[in-house]
C-alpha cells in the first residue's frame, strides 16, 4: 500500500498529538475523561490517514459532494485549533483560581486564638 | 493486637507533637465533628480544609474550635477538588514545622488507631512515604472494581505498581513534602503522588489499615439514582 504525503502527516501529527496528550495526563493537567476523549480523537485521525477510503465511504453515505472537502478540512482544522486554544486558557485559569483560592485560605487560616 | 494498643499508647505520647493531621472536607457536615473528636483525644495537631463545602462542615469545624487549641481551619471560597484541598493543607501542616504529616478522610472511613501503623515507619526513619492500603476484599464491588482500575492507570501513567494508589490516608516526612509538586487538582492527585515517590528516589512503605464502611460512607455509591448521578457527573466531566 502506497501512502500519499499527507497520509504521513496525518499519522505524525496524530502521534505526536497522542504522546503530548499523555504527557499532559501524567502530568496532572488533564482529567481522565478527557484522556479518553483526546486518545479517541486523536486515534481517529491516525485511522483515517492510514485508511482515507473510509471517508470516502462517509460521505457517498451522507452525501456530500468532494467540492466542499477542501473548506470542511479548513473549516475543521480551524475549529480544532481554536477548541484547543480556548481549552489551555480555560486550563490556565483554573490553575490560576486554585492558586488565589489556596492562598486565601491560607492566608485567613484560623485556630483557636482567632476566636472571640 | 492488645501489644499493638499499648504500644500505640506509649508512642502517641511521645510523638503526639511531631504529627500533624490533614483533613479534607468537602459537604462532611454529618461525620467530621466525630472524626475530629477521634484525632483530639490522642492529642494530634489537626488541620482541616473545607474545599468550599456547600453544607454546614465549616460551621461545625468552627465551632469545634473554641474547643481546642490542637485544631485549625482553612477554607477553600470555592470547590477546588481534593488535589487543591492535600495541597493547602500539607503546605498549612508545614508550616507547624511536624516530622510527620498524616493525610486523612473526613468521613469517618479510617480507624484513628491506624495513625500509629502509617506514622511509625516515618518516626523510625525507616520511609518517606506510607501509603495505608485497604482491604479490597472487604469493599463493596463497585469500589474494589474502580480501585483496582485506578492502580492499573497509576501503573500505565507512573511505571509503579502499588497496592492501593487511591488511598486517602497517608504519611509523609517533611522532605516528602516539600519535593513532591502536585499538579492535579483532583482524585488524580493520589496516583500522582505515587509518581513523584519514584521521581524523587523517596522511599515508600504500604501497610495495611482498616477501613469502616458505615451506611454513609456506602450511601454515598449505591443505588440507580446515585449511580445515574455519578454517570452523569462523569459525562460533565468530559466536556469539563
Amino acid at each position: 500500500m502506497m501512502l500519499h504525503l499527507y497520509q504521513y502527516l496525518g499519522i505524525l501529527l496524530g502521534v505526536m498529538a497522542l504522546i503530548f496528550t499523555l504527557i499532559r495526563f501524567r502530568n496532572g493537567k488533564l482529567s481522565l475523561g478527557m484522556l479518553g476523549l483526546w486518545i479517541g480523537v486523536w486515534l481517529i485521525v491516525i485511522l483515517i490517514s492510514i485508511f482515507p477510503d473510509v471517508t470516502s465511504t462517509l460521505a457517498i453515505i451522507i452525501g456530500i459532494g468532494r467540492g466542499l472537502d477542501v473548506i470542511l478540512i479548513i473549516g475543521l482544522i480551524g475549529c480544532y485549533y481554536l477548541i484547543f486554544r480556548i481549552y489551555n486558557m480555560i486550563e490556565n485559569i483554573e490553575e490560576e483560581i486554585n492558586l488565589l483560592v489556596r492562598q486565601i485560605a491560607l492566608e485567613k487560616g484560623l485556630s483557636s486564638e482567632d476566636q472571640d | 493486637m492488645r501489644i499493638d494498643s499499648q504500644k500505640s499508647k506509649i508512642f502517641f505520647k511521645k510523638h503526639s507533637n511531631d504529627i500533624v493531621m490533614v483533613l479534607p472536607a468537602y459537604n462532611e457536615s454529618k461525620t467530621i465533628e466525630k472524626v475530629i473528636e477521634k484525632l483530639l483525644v490522642l492529642d494530634l495537631q489537626v488541620i482541616v480544609v473545607d474545599d468550599g463545602s456547600t453544607d454546614d462542615t465549616y460551621k461545625i469545624v468552627k465551632k469545634l474550635l473554641k474547643q481546642s487549641e490542637q485544631l485549625s481551619l482553612y477554607r477553600h471560597l470555592f470547590n477546588r477538588g481534593v488535589g487543591a484541598t492535600l495541597k493547602t493543607g500539607i503546605e498549612a501542616a508545614l508550616r507547624k514545622n511536624p516530622k510527620v504529616i498524616v493525610t486523612f478522610d473526613a468521613d469517618g472511613q479510617h480507624h484513628s488507631k491506624d495513625i500509629y501503623f502509617v506514622s511509625r515507619p516515618i518516626i523510625e526513619g525507616q520511609a518517606d512515604i506510607v501509603i495505608g492500603i485497604r482491604d479490597f476484599n472487604v469493599m463493596p464491588f463497585r469500589k474494589s472494581f474502580g480501585n483496582r482500575i485506578m492502580n492499573i492507570i497509576t501503573l500505565i501513567f507512573y511505571g509503579h505498581l502499588v497496592k492501593d494508589s487511591q488511598s486517602g490516608f497517608r504519611a509523609f516526612n517533611r522532605k516528602a513534602a516539600l519535593l513532591m509538586e502536585l499538579h492535579s487538582t483532583g482524585y488524580g492527585v493520589c496516583s500522582e503522588m505515587v509518581g513523584e515517590v519514584f521521581k524523587h528516589d523517596l522511599i515508600l512503605t504500604e501497610v495495611p489499615i482498616t477501613t469502616i464502611y458505615s451506611d454513609y460512607s456506602l450511601s454515598k455509591g449505591t443505588g440507580t439514582k446515585v449511580g445515574f448521578k455519578i454517570l452523569a457527573k462523569l459525562i460533565r466531566d468530559v466536556f469539563k
